[in-house]
């Protein structure tokens, strides 16, 4: 197992690698001079070559990218062109605010999600099944940004219960993290619903109750353990996307997390900031899908790892 | 199987209670909170950050308005444009207009403690001209040549050459003196964003993203601020920042979008305040390249555009029709316009020049930079369709846009451009000159559309160095007869401001230059 983790980790700086030259072309496909973009349109050609000079975006590209490179290999991500800080600063104050939100949302998502699947699948075609998935569809398919200013309408300017923008306060949380959390609610419901109904048909459910054994015991101790893999995955890869997408739900909410400085940048043409968080992303995706390659081996007994003793 | 199924039941309903007591608590802990805050606070949301404190590195509006509350410069300009003292208390120029001296305000002290002398201006002025520090708006006192700290409270700055708007740029809030100790020890590429300067508010804190909060300088040199606290949101979404406000977490917002104007005027809690900007909004034309090498043309499509239909119908009445190049506010303005709305003389200037079935053209414009930008330029086109002009509309994004209408005349591929530019030093020179100088064409400067006019670059360059103030309106109104009358822009609007306010909100400045200042704001008690 270990083997296995570390081979995997290694695997990450090839990945890290292509990432690194996607990233870097990409944001240099885009039209528009940074040089430009920070200094303004009233600047003088002077100044925006002044400003080239600084940032070095007037040397080669391959150069650039060499520089780039040797900058990361020191674990350097460089300096804002906006702010002139340190992009490991910018990340490093905005990434937790992104981490909470999407955690929050991962946990009602997968509470309210889950449970409802489950409950679904035991009561298929009952009329909690029929609204519940209705919900979930209603949950998936609603923009998210239609949400967020509903809820803002009814809890923050008609009730005045709960804050409509901003930081600070865990009340500041709530309609973020719902907003973000909903969204994922309805596709966890839906594969676990799906999951648990396939889980429920096979054999050995057949025969733990036809051992006698109680409902309940082989619904949470038999099913769902077997149904949760596909739901671990969502998970995974809801979290990534949480983490790296929650860019409407914190412009709505004006939560000030890595979503946004991510977008902010790339309008800003902010090349080392938008380098920066795409890596941190693409690092932080790959990492959640090792967590859930791992888990699966805790929930199925029958997977195991290349380099474990019993494959 | 059935006591089973209502524990499925259960255990849904669980979830859900779950979630709206996260939600009650949240709502209960939130009565029991606001019912114990104490109005010490004044919030202001506003659309962008601020790059920056230091004033080498600020260049936008955003910085602008916070910084101003932490940061003082010499000269103030007052919202009707006129300049009164504040960190210099007189000036005065040589005969002829070379030398200017100015009197440093005496018994002011920076937020660290620092005196503020001749010195510290000396130190914040050289580095703001230092070429390894690259300031942006370095060229504001590109005319100075030398600045000599004459004694502990007297300053002088030595031009090369006269240059008449060095006052108002003086004004301009990017000029800012900071405490030299707060920027001793940095390269020059370093900047600081701690804003010591000797302003009514101290910077707290700035949570990069969120906002930045500023408490009452209690040593302060002049009349104190009457509420303690003061915070500035950055909440860029339109929508989020105007429920900012309708939930009180704001007590001002800026650039309220017009289509909400109406409705926040009509909630009694909120007051909606109109106030003029220095930004003209205009379609430029590319005079070198045909068919807008010929004034006719110029003129036939100025003719051809309802501007009052513009400000009325689409801007709600937020603007005003631009009667010359510069705003009225601006010194050295004079009014020339509009080009009365007129078809018929359209189609006869552009018969007249050879085009009685009319002409294709393209107008770039960039979408979300102006006030309605994208919606402005369809009805242009509607309207130049009226008089048979086939015209395509296209879009780019800012930087994009920049960059394309910021080429070489040689290989320039536009015809008409839509842009705005602010004269937010309120002098001509800062609003012609860079725009409409031959010598100013694109790469030098701004003239994107390289309009050319002897007569016109000939005034522009006397009313530079010019010291007589009335001797200068008198050029600047010759320069402007002669630009309205070439039509190198198809003149549009003057753009206004909209921002809004808790109505139990007193004494905001709302400043034509897009600042909101609050060292006068106090909370009206019902």
């Amino acid at each position: 197992m270990y083997q296995y983790i570390a081979r995997r980790l290694l695997l990450t700086v090839p990945v890290i690698f292509g990432v690194a030259i996607l990233v870097f072309s990409i944001i240099r496909l885009i039209p528009g001079d940074p040089a430009r973009a920070i200094a303004g349109v009233q600047a003088s050609p002077e100044f925006i070559q002044q400003v080239r000079a600084r940032y070095r975006l007037d040397e080669p590209l391959p150069v650039q990218f060499g520089i780039f490179l040797g900058d990361l290999a020191r674990g350097e991500l460089g300096r804002s062109t906006f702010s002139r800080r340190p992009v490991a600063t910018e990340i490093g104050e905005r990434f937790p605010r992104t981490f909470l939100l999407a955690m929050t949302a991962l946990v009602i998502a997968t509470i309210v999600g889950v449970s409802a699947g489950i409950v679904s699948a035991t009561r298929r075609n009952s009329m909690f099944d029929n609204v519940s998935m209705l919900f979930a569809l209603v949950g998936v398919a609603a923009p998210v940004f239609w949400m967020a200013l509903m809820l803002q309408l009814l809890f923050a300017v008609n009730m005045r219960i709960l804050p409509a923008t901003g930081i600070g306060t865990w009340r500041h949380l709530v309609l973020p993290s719902i907003t973000l959390g909903m969204a994922s609610a309805g596709l966890m419901a839906r594969i676990t619903r799906s999951s648990m109904l396939e889980v429920l048909r096979q054999d050995f459910i057949t025969t733990a109750r036809a051992k006698g054994l109680n409902e309940r015991f082989v619904i949470y101790k038999h099913a769902l353990k077997n149904a949760l893999i596909p739901v671990v995955t969502v998970m995974g890869l809801q979290f990534g996307i949480l983490l790296g997408g929650a860019v409407l739900t914190e412009t709505v909410f004006a939560w000030p997390g890595i979503g946004r400085l991510l977008v902010d940048s790339i309008l800003r043409r902010d090349y080392p900031v938008v380098q920066g968080t795409v890596m941190l992303m693409a690092f932080l995706f790959v990492i959640i899908n090792l967590v859930v390659d791992i888990t699966y081996a805790f929930l199925d007994p029958r997977i195991h790892y290349q380099g474990e003793a019993g494959e | 199987m059935r006591t089973t199924m209502h524990m499925h039941g259960r255990l849904a309903t669980l979830a859900l209670v779950l979630v709206f007591v996260f939600v009650g608590m949240a709502a209960f802990a939130g009565g029991a909170q606001e019912a114990a805050v104490e109005r010490d606070t004044i919030t202001i949301a506003i659309g962008a950050e601020p790059e920056a404190l230091d004033p080498v590195n600020m260049t936008s509006a955003p910085a602008a308005t916070v910084g101003e509350h932490a940061i003082q410069r010499l000269i103030y300009m007052e919202e009707d444009g006129s300049l009164t003292p504040m960190l210099a208390t007189e000036w005065e120029s040589s005969a002829d207009g070379t030398e200017w001296t100015f009197q440093i305000r005496q018994g002011v002290q920076f937020h660290d403690g620092e005196p503020l002398n001749a010195e510290a201006v000396k130190a914040n002025l050289d580095r703001f001209v230092d070429p390894e520090v690259g300031a942006a708006y370095a060229f504001l006192l590109g005319s100075v040549e030398e600045i000599e700290a004459v004694s502990e409270y007297e300053l002088r700055l030595h031009l090369a050459e006269p240059f008449a708007p060095i006052l108002s740029h003086l004004s301009h809030s990017f000029i800012g003196i900071i405490s030299p100790a707060s920027f001793a020890d940095l390269g020059p590429d370093d900047t600081t964003d701690a804003a010591v300067g000797t302003g009514p508010y101290e910077l707290v804190e700035w949570s990069r993203g969120d906002s930045i909060t500023m408490v009452r300088n209690e040593d302060y040199w002049g009349p104190a601020p009457e509420i303690p606290h003061l915070v500035f949101r950055f909440i860029p979404e339109d929508s989020a920042r105007m429920v900012a406000l309708e939930t009180g977490e704001a007590d001002a917002v800026m650039r309220v979008p017009p289509q909400d104007a109406d409705r926040l005027d009509a909630d009694p809690e909120i007051d909606v305040v109109y106030q003029t900007s220095v930004r003209t909004i205009y379609i430029g034309f590319n005079s070198q390249s045909e068919p807008f090498d010929d004034p006719l043309v110029r003129k036939a499509f100025n003719y051809a555009v309802d501007k009052d239909a513009i400000v009325d119908a689409i801007l709600d009445g937020n603007a005003f029709v631009a009667d010359a190049p510069v705003v009225p506010a601006v010194f050295g303005h004079t009014s020339v316009g509009p080009y009365e709305y007129d078809p018929d003389r359209a189609r006869e200037l552009l018969a007249e020049a050879g085009y009685p079935d009319g002409l294709s053209a393209t107008l770039h414009h960039p979408t979300g930079r102006y006030l309605l930008d994208s919606t402005i330029a369809e009805a242009v086109q509607g309207m130049l369709t009226e008089v048979g002009l086939d015209i395509t509309l296209e879009t780019r994004e800012w930087g994009a846009y920049l960059d394309f209408t910021g080429q070489p005349v040689d290989q320039a591929e536009y015809q008409m451009f839509m842009l705005g530019w602010g004269t937010v030093t309120l002098d001509s020179d800062y609003g012609l000159y860079a725009l409409l100088h031959t010598r100013q064409w694109n790469p030098a400067g701004n003239n994107r559309g390289f309009y050319s006019n002897e007569r016109v670059d000939d005034i522009l360059d006397r009313a530079r160095v010019e010291t007589d103030p009335s001797v200068r309106e008198e050029l600047y109104a010759e320069a402007i007869e002669l630009i309205w009358d070439d039509a190198p822009w198809l003149y549009l609007h003057n753009e206004g401001q909209i921002n809004a306010q808790r109505a139990d909100v007193g004494g905001l400045i709302h400043h034509p230059l897009e600042n909101v200042s609050a060292w006068e704001a106090f909370f009206i008690d019902d």
